[in-house]
C-alpha cells in the first residue's frame, strides 16, 4: 500500500474496450456509498471538461468517461513530473436495479458525483376480500 | 505538520500501551485445576506467551499504524513542474479540495502548497461499498531552480487542477551573449 502519493492507475487494457485514440487512460479513484434509495458514486477526476463527460448505463453496466485536455506539452522541459495526463475511464457492474432515467450527475472541483436511484420495488399490498 | 507529530506521538503511546498490557499478562496466573490438573511447565507457558506477544507485536501495531496513516490521509498530491524561458509552471492535481482550504506561498525560493481535502459528509455514512479516495491535509515544498519574482506569481485553481505560474527575475532569464570573432 502506497500512502505517500495519490496514484492514478492507468486503465488495464484487458477490461476496457479498445479505443481509437492513442494515449494513456486513467482509472479515477472512486467512493461508492449505498443508501436506502440510491447508490452514490464520487470519482476524483481533475482537469476534465465537464460538458464532455459521458456517463452510460447499459445492461447493468455503468461506464464513466472523462476526456482531459492535454496540459503537458511534449516540448516542455520538465523538472518534475509525477503524474500522467490522459482521459479517465472506468466501468462498473451494478448489481442493484437502477432507474436509468433518473440518474443525475454533477461535476465540481474536479470531483464527479453520480446519483443512481434504485428502482422502487413493489410495495407489499393488502388485498381486501369482498363478501359475495 | 504539528498535528502529524501529535498523531505520531499518540501512535507511540498506543504502541507502548499495548506493550505494557501484554507485558502485564506475560505470565498469567493459572491454577493447576484450570488446566485439568495437568502441571504445565512454567517455561512452556513463558514460551507460548512470548510467541503470542511476538505475533501481536508483529501483527497489531503495524496494522494500527497503517490504519492510522490511512485515517491521517497521508496524502501527497502529484505535482509537475516545467520550465520555459521566462517562467516556471507548477501544476498539481487536487480534486475535491476547496479553494479556501488551499494555501500557496513562497518562502526562501521554495513554493509551498498546503491545504486540506475535507472529508465529505457522506464519509460518515455507513454502507460504503468502495472507498478509494483519500482525504486529509497535505503539504508540498517545491524548491525553485532559479530566482523568481514573488510579486508576479499567479495561481489559478480550476476543475481540481492548480496552476501556479512563476516569472523568472531578469537576472535568472537566460541572456544570450554575442560572440565576437576576432
Amino acid at each position: 500500500m502506497n500512502t505517500t502519493s495519490v496514484e492514478k492507475t492507468p486503465t488495464a487494457k484487458s477490461d476496457a474496450p479498445e479505443t481509437t485514440r492513442t494515449g494513456a487512460y486513467y482509472q479515477p479513484a472512486v467512493d461508492i456509498v449505498e443508501r436506502a434509495e440510491e447508490l452514490l458514486v464520487s470519482a476524483d477526476m481533475p482537469g476534465v471538461k465537464p460538458d464532455a463527460i459521458s456517463i452510460r448505463f447499459e445492461d447493468g453496466e455503468l461506464s464513466i468517461h472523462g476526456p482531459v485536455e492535454p496540459r503537458q506539452a511534449p516540448d516542455n522541459v520538465y523538472l518534475l513530473r509525477e503524474y500522467g495526463v490522459g482521459d479517465y475511464q472506468r466501468t462498473f457492474r451494478v448489481s442493484e436495479r437502477i432507474d436509468a432515467t433518473r440518474i443525475a450527475a454533477e461535476y465540481a472541483g474536479g470531483v464527479l458525483t453520480l446519483h443512481l436511484p434504485k428502482v422502487e420495488t413493489a410495495k407489499p399490498r393488502k388485498i381486501p376480500v369482498k363478501l359475495g | 505538520l504539528g498535528s502529524r507529530e501529535n498523531r505520531a506521538a499518540s501512535v507511540e503511546a498506543l504502541y507502548s500501551g499495548k506493550k505494557r498490557r501484554c507485558a502485564m499478562s506475560l505470565i498469567p496466573w493459572k491454577s493447576k485445576q484450570a488446566n485439568g490438573g495437568v502441571e504445565v511447565a512454567p517455561l512452556a507457558v513463558i514460551r507460548d506467551e512470548m510467541n503470542r506477544l511476538f505475533d501481536n507485536v508483529l501483527r497489531e501495531p503495524l496494522g494500527n499504524l497503517e490504519r492510522m496513516w490511512g485515517e491521517l490521509g497521508a496524502w501527497t498530491p502529484a505535482v509537475d513542474v516545467n520550465e520555459a524561458e521566462s517562467e516556471i509552471t507548477v501544476r498539481a492535481e487536487l480534486p475535491g479540495v476547496a479553494a479556501e482550504d488551499l494555501r500557496v506561498s513562497i518562502q526562501n525560493e521554495t513554493l509551498v502548497l498546503a491545504g486540506e481535502k475535507k472529508e465529505e459528509s457522506t464519509k460518515q455514512e455507513n454502507g460504503f461499498v468502495r472507498s478509494e479516495r483519500r482525504f486529509g491535509s497535505f503539504r508540498r515544498e517545491i524548491g525553485l531552480p532559479v530566482e523568481i519574482d514573488p510579486e508576479k506569481v499567479q495561481a489559478e485553481f480550476h476543475g481540481g487542477v492548480l496552476t501556479v505560474k512563476l516569472r523568472k527575475t531578469k537576472a535568472a532569464k537566460p541572456h544570450r551573449i554575442a560572440v565576437k570573432t576576432v
